[in-house]
């Protein structure tokens, strides 16, 4: 399936032509104060299958993991667009709310919910971890 | 004591004399693309209490209310930082929690736009919740 997103103000569009490898809705406190309060929610996909459009500001920082993260997004409406880490580079961390609807995309488990809010409601279904989860398997040829 | 936030990077910081009106989680489908794919935490506060430092860059929305909203971000680090209506004019200030140096300061009270929510969102059985704005 091809999948594709949009920014809030439409200055940045993409188009995903490949399937995620994993999806994570990650509580750390930085991804809370990139999300607006609650956590991150991403799509990884291989670098090499996102074709993108428009002007991207970027942030990087040492997240919680250790990893070296820069975070892109919207120049002109901040809309978040992805993350990139230092020890993945063959892999994008879409924000999901970044992609089109309906595309069927639901995360599959929680990270770093030692950080999470007391009020934080996670999904009983989702495999769960206190901190960093063990890395995604590389696509499957 | 004042409450205070900043965005990712620092260079915005805010003070807030008062306390907070009420805490509410938006799932509207522009709350979702700004807050990467989960409910927007919004603080509010009287508009007029809030004193900020450093360069917000602003964006004007029409939000699924039909109303048009003033989003601030930080040009930096892209951390969301408040939205405020400006018509119908408002007198509020809808700061992001997660900018708050106390994300706790009010949990949410209630849960909005249910119905642009996505299948997969969960929601707090303790709270109210409306399929779209407050009325």
């Amino acid at each position: 399936m091809t999948y594709t997103g949009r920014c809030a103000c439409g200055a940045v569009i993409a188009t995903i032509d490949a399937e995620p490898v994993a999806t994570r809705q990650c509580w750390c406190r930085q991804c809370q104060q990139l999300a607006g309060g609650g956590p991150t929610h991403n799509a990884m996909f291989p670098t090499d299958a996102i074709a993108l459009t428009g002007e991207l500001s970027s942030h990087s920082y040492v997240a919680a993991s250790g990893n070296t993260i820069q975070h892109d997004f919207c120049a002109k409406c901040g809309t978040p667009i992805w993350g990139q880490s230092s020890a993945r580079p063959q892999f994008r961390a879409m924000r999901i709310g970044f992609l089109d609807q309906p595309h069927g995309i639901k995360p599959q488990m929680a990270i770093w919910l030692d950080d999470a809010p007391d009020w934080a409601v996670i999904d009983p279904t989702l495999e769960k971890f206190p901190g960093q989860p063990p890395p995604p398997r590389a696509p499957t040829a | 004591m004042p409450h205070t936030g900043q965005c990712f990077c620092g260079q915005i910081r805010f003070t807030i004399d008062a306390e907070p009106i009420a805490t509410r989680m938006c799932w509207c489908r522009d709350c979702q693309r700004v807050a990467s794919g989960s409910a927007m935490v919004n603080v509010v506060f009287a508009e007029d209490i809030v004193t900020f430092t450093g360069e917000i860059a602003t964006i004007e929305r029409i939000a699924d209310s039909g109303n048009t909203a003033e989003r601030g971000f930080c040009s930096r680090c892209g951390t969301q930082i408040y939205s405020r209506m400006l018509a119908p004019k408002g007198n509020v200030l809808v700061i992001r929690a997660g900018t708050l140096d106390d994300p706790e300061l009010m949990a949410p009270q209630a849960v909005i736009w249910t119905s642009s929510a996505p299948s997969w969102a969960v929601f707090d059985p303790e709270l109210p919740y409306y399929p779209r704005g407050p009325q």
